[in-house]
C-alpha cells in the first residue's frame, strides 16, 4: 500500500475544513453583529433577564437517637439596593439599625462593587423593634427591603460550640478563594463539622429570574416566575454523638478549662466532644457584632480554642498501659517480674519520686496503684525505640484526621526527636526515665486519649474517630456514609488481659486511683493521670471505658490546673459514662451509692 | 542575526500568541473589574509570565529527545492523572467525596501535550503503518489510556478534545478516509436523529454519497457500514424516547441551548445578546452593558469571547478570528514543510486541539455550538490552561525551528 503521510490531497482537505469552520463562524457573527444587530442591540437595552441566585436551606444535624441538634429558624434581613437607595436617608437607616453610619456606608459600597443593581445585606436577624421602625419608614428608605432567610438555632442543652462550630457570613478571603460557588452576604461553615461539611450542608442555590433594563433597575419577575429554579435543601447529617452526653459533659465542665472525648469503641464514632470554656454558637452565626467577637477572642479562658484536639500536654500516669504493653509484649518482663517500691527511685544523682511506699509490686499492681518506681525502671529496660514505636501504633504523635476541625499532632518523643533536640550521642537513659510516667516531652490531645482509650477496651482495634455516622438527603432518602479507617495492633491475649486487669482494678478495686468513676452496677476500667505543669496546679487526666467485659464507651477527661486526675477527672467520667450506659443519672435513686471521698492520687515527679 | 532569527525563530506563532493573550487580559480586566479590584486580571498577567517562561522553554528543548523519551514521559504523566484520581479518595470523610475541584492545577491539561508527544512519536516510527489493523489498535490504545482516566473524574468535555486531536492526526498520518468516516460518522448520524427526521436523512445521505465514492470498488464493505449507521440512528431515537422527560429535555438542550432560554440556554441567549448588541465597532472597552452588568456567568471562563464580542463588536470579533486563523493555517503550514515525521505530527495534532477549542468555544458563545466547558485558548480565564496552550505554542515553534532537519 502507498503511504498516504500528510499527501497533497489531505493537507488541502484539512485546509478545507479550517476554511469552513471560519467562514460559519464569521458568518454567524456577521449575522449577529451586522444583520440582527439592532434586534439584540434592542433587547440589551430595554429588557434583560438576570437571575438573582436563592439561598438553601441549610441541611440539620441529629444525634444517634435522631434528636435535633441543629436546625434553622426564620430571621429577617435589612436588604439594600445601592443605586435606588438615597444617600441622605443614611442617619435614618443607622439610628434605626443601631449601626454607625460609617459601617453602613461600607456596606453599601461593597455590595455597589459587586453589583450595585442588585440588594445587598446591610443587617442579619433584627428584631421586631427594628422591623417596625422600618416599616414606618418605609416612604424614605427607597431600596431597602426586608428578607426573610434562616438562621442556625440549637434546640438542645448541646451548645456543642467546638463539635458543631458556626456558620458565618463569608470573609473576603474565602470569597477570593470560592467565587464560582459564593457570593457577598452567603453563609459559609467555618469551623467544626459545619466547615468540614459545608458542601453537604449548603445545598445548592436555586435561581429567580427578574426583568431589568439596562440601566439595571429591576421591571418585574420575569414570566410570573414560571422559570424559576427552587434551590435544593442541603443534605441533613446524622451524627454518633448523644445529645444528652453532650450537655451532661459540657455542665460537668461549665466552670473549669478542660475537655472531655467519649468514642464508641465498636464503630470508632464519637459520643461527645467538648471543650470548656465555650461560647454561645448562636452568638456567631450569621453576623457577629464586632465587639462580641472582641471579646471572645480577648477571653483569657480562650474560649474559641478547641482543647478537645489542640492542646497537647503530657498524658501523666495514663501512659504506664502504654509501657505495659510493650514490655509484656516484647517479653522483656513477664507478669511476675517484680520491683521494691521505697517511694522513690535514684538514678546517677537524681532521685525520680513516687507517691507511696509500695513495697514489692509486679505489673498488675503497679497500674492498679500507680506505681512510679515501677515504670522508671521498666522504661529503663524497654528502652526509647520500642515504647515510642508502640505509641506511634495506639495513633499519638499524629493526627486522628477526624472531621471536625483542626488538631495539633501531639509528640511522640523518638530517637531521631532526641537527636534533633539535644544532639546525637549527647542524651542518656537518664533523659527517658520519666517518660515511663508519661511526664516529660510527651504530648498528647485529649481526642487521642480517648482513641487510646477506645484501643485498651477494643484490645488493638482501631476505628478512625469520626462524629459524623451518615449524612441524608431527606427528599430522596438516599444515604451515604463515610468510610472509616480501620486497622489493629496485635497483641497477645495474654499482654492485654494483664494490663486491662490493671486498669479494672484501678476502678473497681480497693487502692486503685480512679474510684471516683465507678458507675452502679458496672464494671469500670481507667486509669488517672496527673500532668504536670511547670506554670501552676497540674491537669487532671482520666480515660477509660465501659462495660469492662463488653466495652460500649471510652472515654477521656482533661481538666487543666486543678490537681489530681483521680479527684477532679475520674467524677466527670463517671457519670458521663453512667448516662450513656443507663440513659440517665441512676445512682441518686436507684442504687444509692455516695460517692467515695476523693482519695488522694499518688503520682508527681520531682526529678532533683 | 536576522537572518539566523528568521531561520529559527517561529515569528508567526510568537506574535500572535502574544496578541490572543494580550486580548485576554483585556477583556478579563473588563469583565471583573467591577466585583474584584482587577484581582483576576493581575493573576492572569502572572500566569501570561510563566506561560512565556514555559513556552520558550518548550521551544529551546532538543525534539530529537522529546522524541526519544516521548512514551516514558507519557507513562509518567498518566501516574499524574492516577495520582490525583487516588489522593482525593484516601482523605477521611467530606473530601474524599469531593472530587477534584479543589485542586489547584489540573493535570489533564497538561496531559493532552504528552499524549500528543507519545502519539507522534509512535506514528513516526518507521516500522509503524496507519494503515495497519495492528498499529491502529496500539494507537487507539496510546489515546484510550488518558480518555479513561480522565472519564473517572469525570470531565466529558476534556475527553472529547483528545479525541478531537487524534482523529486528524490518524488522518494525516495516512490512514484510509473510510476508516476516518467509520469512527466520526456514528456521533453525527446519533446527533441528527435526535435532531428529527429531516436533519437524519441529509446526514444519511451525506453519509452514503461519501461512502459510494470512497468504496466504489467494495460495495459490499460500504453497504455494511450505511447499513450500521442507520441503525444507529433508530436505536438512538429509540432510546432517546425512552428516557424520562426531564433528560429528554437535557440532552436537547445540550444539542440545542435555546429549547431552554433560562436553564442551561440562559448562558448562551445572554451570550447572543451580548455579542449581537456590540455591533459593528462595538460599545467601546468597559462600557459593554451586558459585559459590565455581569449578565452572563463564567464570562470571564468559557464566554469571554462574549467581550470582545460586545465592547469591540464585529471588528473585534474579525481580530480574534483572525489571530486564530492565522495561527492555525499556519499549523497546517507547519506540518506540511517539516520534514521529519514526528515534528509534522505534533504540528498537525497541536493545531487540531486548537481548532477544536476555537470552533467549540466560539461557536458555543454566538449560539451555534452545544456548551461543553472547554476554554477559549491564550484568553480564557485560567492557569493551568493558559500555561499548557502556552507550552504547545512553544513546542510548534520548535517544530519550526527543527523543520529542515529529517
Amino acid at each position: 500500500m502507498i503511504d498516504d503521510f500528510a499527501s497533497a490531497e489531505r493537507r488541502l482537505v484539512i485546509r478545507i475544513v479550517l476554511l469552513a469552520g471560519f467562514a460559519i463562524l464569521l458568518g454567524r457573527l456577521f449575522q449577529l453583529q451586522y444583520i440582527n444587530a439592532e434586534l439584540y442591540g434592542k433587547e440589551a437595552e430595554e429588557n434583560s433577564i438576570r437571575n438573582v441566585p436563592k439561598v438553601a436551606i441549610r441541611g440539620y444535624v441529629y444525634d444517634r437517637n435522631g434528636k435535633l441538634l441543629v436546625d434553622n429558624r426564620p430571621s429577617y434581613t435589612v436588604m439594600l439596593t445601592p443605586v435606588d437607595f438615597d444617600k441622605r436617608q443614611l442617619p435614618l437607616l443607622g439610628s434605626i439599625l443601631s449601626m454607625p453610619v460609617a459601617t453602613v456606608q461600607e456596606k453599601i459600597n461593597r455590595g455597589r462593587k459587586y453589583n450595585a443593581f442588585i440588594p445587598t445585606r446591610i443587617k442579619r436577624d433584627i428584631s421586631f423593634a427594628e422591623l417596625s421602625m422600618l416599616e414606618e419608614h418605609k416612604d424614605k428608605l427607597y431600596g431597602v427591603e426586608i428578607q426573610m432567610e434562616s438562621k442556625r438555632h440549637y434546640p438542645t442543652d448541646a451548645r456543642g460550640s467546638h463539635l458543631f462550630g458556626y456558620a458565618k457570613e463569608i470573609s473576603d478571603a474565602q470569597l477570593e478563594k470560592q467565587k464560582q460557588d459564593y457570593q457577598p452576604g452567603d453563609i459559609i461553615g467555618s469551623t467544626g463539622i459545619e466547615a468540614k461539611y459545608e458542601q453537604f450542608l449548603r445545598g445548592v442555590k436555586g435561581f429567580e429570574f427578574i426583568s431589568q433594563n439596562a440601566k439595571g433597575q429591576i421591571i418585574g419577575t420575569f414570566d410570573n416566575g414560571k422559570h424559576d429554579i427552587p434551590p435544593v435543601d442541603g443534605l441533613d447529617l446524622h451524627l454518633s454523638i448523644d445529645g444528652d452526653v453532650q450537655a451532661m459533659a459540657e455542665s460537668l465542665l461549665a466552670d473549669k478549662r478542660g475537655a472531655v472525648v467519649a468514642i464508641d469503641p465498636r464503630t470508632g464514632g464519637i459520643i461527645a466532644l467538648v471543650s470548656k470554656p465555650d461560647y454561645d454558637l448562636s452568638l456567631l452565626s450569621g453576623t457577629t457584632p464586632p465587639d462580641v467577637w472582641r471579646a471572645l477572642n480577648n477571653d483569657e479562658g480562650i474560649p474559641l480554642y478547641n482543647r478537645a484536639t489542640l492542646t497537647r500536654y503530657p498524658p501523666g500516669s495514663t501512659f504506664k498501659m502504654l509501657l505495659a504493653l510493650t514490655a509484656l509484649e516484647k517479653r522483656i518482663i513477664d507478669e511476675n517480674w517484680s520491683v521494691t517500691c521505697v517511694g522513690a527511685y535514684r538514678y546517677g544523682n537524681k532521685t525520680f519520686k513516687c507517691e507511696h511506699v509500695h513495697g514489692r509490686v509486679a505489673v498488675v499492681e503497679a497500674i492498679h496503684k500507680s506505681c512510679n518506681v515501677f515504670f522508671y525502671q521498666l522504661m529503663l529496660k524497654v528502652g526509647l525505640d520500642e515504647w515510642s514505636d508502640m505509641g506511634k501504633r495506639f495513633g499519638f504523635g499524629k493526627q486522628t484526621k477526624v472531621d471536625i476541625t483542626e488538631e495539633n499532632s501531639g509528640l511522640m518523643p523518638d530517637r531521631n526527636y532526641y537527636d534533633r533536640i539535644h544532639g546525637k550521642g549527647k542524651w542518656t537513659q537518664g533523659y527517658l526515665i520519666s517518660l515511663g510516667i508519661g511526664q516529660g516531652e510527651v504530648g498528647v490531645t485529649p481526642l487521642q486519649m480517648a482513641n487510646y482509650a477506645a484501643m485498651l477496651a477494643n484490645k488493638g482495634k482501631y476505628h478512625q474517630p469520626h462524629a459524623v455516622s451518615s449524612i441524608v438527603n431527606k427528599r430522596t432518602k438516599e444515604v451515604r456514609t463515610p468510610n472509616v479507617e480501620q486497622r489493629e495492633v496485635k497483641l497477645s491475649e495474654h499482654t492485654w488481659t494483664l494490663v486491662r486487669e490493671g486498669m479494672r482494678r484501678v476502678v473497681m478495686e480497693a487502692g486503685g486511683t480512679g474510684r471516683a468513676a465507678k458507675v452502679p452496677g458496672i464494671q469500670v476500667a481507667g486509669k488517672t493521670g496527673t500532668a504536670q505543669n511547670p506554670h501552676g496546679k497540674s491537669h487532671a487526666w482520666f480515660m477509660g471505658f465501659a462495660p469492662f467485659d463488653e466495652p460500649k464507651i471510652a472515654i477521656c477527661v482533661m481538666v487543666e490546673n486543678v490537681g489530681y486526675g483521680g479527684a477532679f477527672a475520674a467524677p466527670i467520667a463517671g457519670f458521663c459514662m453512667e448516662e450513656y450506659l443507663y440513659g440517665e443519672i441512676i445512682r441518686y435513686s436507684k442504687s444509692p451509692m455516695p460517692l467515695e471521698p476523693n482519695e488522694p492520687d499518688e503520682e508527681s515527679v520531682a526529678a532533683n | 542575526m536576522n537572518s539566523f532569527f528568521k531561520e529559527y525563530f517561529d515569528r508567526t506563532i510568537f506574535f500572535t500568541v502574544l496578541a490572543l493573550a494580550g486580548i485576554g487580559l483585556l477583556s478579563i480586566y473588563s469583565a471583573t473589574y467591577d466585583a474584584y479590584e482587577g484581582r483576576d486580571f493581575f493573576r492572569q498577567l502572572l500566569w501570561v509570565g510563566v506561560g512565556f517562561v514555559a513556552m520558550i522553554s518548550m521551544m529551546l528543548l532538543p525534539l530529537r529527545w522529546l522524541q526519544r523519551n516521548a512514551l516514558r514521559i507519557f507513562f509518567a504523566s498518566l501516574g499524574l492523572l492516577v495520582l490525583v484520581l487516588i489522593m482525593g479518595k484516601r482523605v477521611y470523610g467530606s473530601q474524599s467525596w469531593l472530587g477534584f475541584s479543589g485542586l489547584g492545577i489540573q493535570p489533564s491539561e497538561f496531559v493532552k501535550i504528552t499524549t500528543m508527544l507519545a502519539l507522534a512519536a509512535f506514528l513516526s516510527r518507521s516500522d509503524v503503518k496507519a494503515t495497519n489493523l495492528k498499529d491502529l489498535v496500539k494507537t487507539s490504545l496510546l489515546v484510550a489510556l488518558p480518555i479513561g482516566l480522565i472519564m473517572l473524574q469525570p470531565d466529558f468535555g476534556t475527553s472529547l478534545t483528545y479525541i478531537a486531536m487524534f482523529i486528524p492526526v490518524l488522518y494525516w498520518a495516512g490512514a484510509s478516509k473510510f476508516l476516518i468516516i467509520i469512527i466520526i460518522a456514528p456521533a453525527f448520524v446519533a446527533a441528527a436523529s435526535i435532531f428529527g427526521t429531516t436533519p437524519f436523512l441529509i446526514v444519511l445521505l451525506l453519509l452514503g454519497i461519501g461512502l459510494f465514492m470512497l468504496r466504489a470498488e467494495n460495495q459490499f464493505l460500504a453497504t455494511v457500514v450505511f447499513g450500521v449507521n442507520v441503525a444507529i440512528g433508530f436505536v438512538v431515537q429509540i432510546l432517546y424516547e425512552k428516557l424520562p422527560l426531564y433528560q429528554q429535555k437535557r440532552v436537547a438542550t445540550f444539542l440545542d441551548p435555546n429549547n431552554d432560554p433560562l436553564g442551561a440556554g440562559y448562558n448562551v441567549i445572554q451570550a447572543k445578546v451580548a455579542i449581537g448588541s456590540g455591533g459593528l465597532w462595538g460599545k467601546g472597552f468597559m462600557r459593554g452593558t451586558q459585559t459590565q452588568l455581569s449578565f452572563i456567568p463564567k464570562q470571564w471562563t468559557d464566554f469571554i469571547f462574549c467581550v470582545p464580542g460586545e465592547e469591540f463588536g464585529f471588528l473585534g470579533g474579525i481580530v480574534v478570528l483572525g489571530l486564530f486563523a492565522i495561527l492555525l493555517f499556519h499549523g497546517v503550514r507547519l506540518a506540511s514543510i517539516a520534514k521529519n515525521r514526528f515534528g509534522s505530527l505534533l504540528a498537525i495534532g497541536f493545531t487540531a486541539l486548537f481548532t477544536f477549542h476555537v470552533f467549540v468555544n466560539i461557536g458555543m458563545s454566538v449560539g451555534l455550538m452545544p456548551v461543553i466547558g472547554i476554554p477559549l485558548p491564550f484568553l480564557s480565564y485560567g492557569g493551568s490552561s493558559l500555561v499548557s496552550y502556552m507550552m504547545i505554542a512553544g513546542l510548534m515553534m520548535n517544530v519550526y525551528a527543527n523543520r529542515k532537519e529529517y
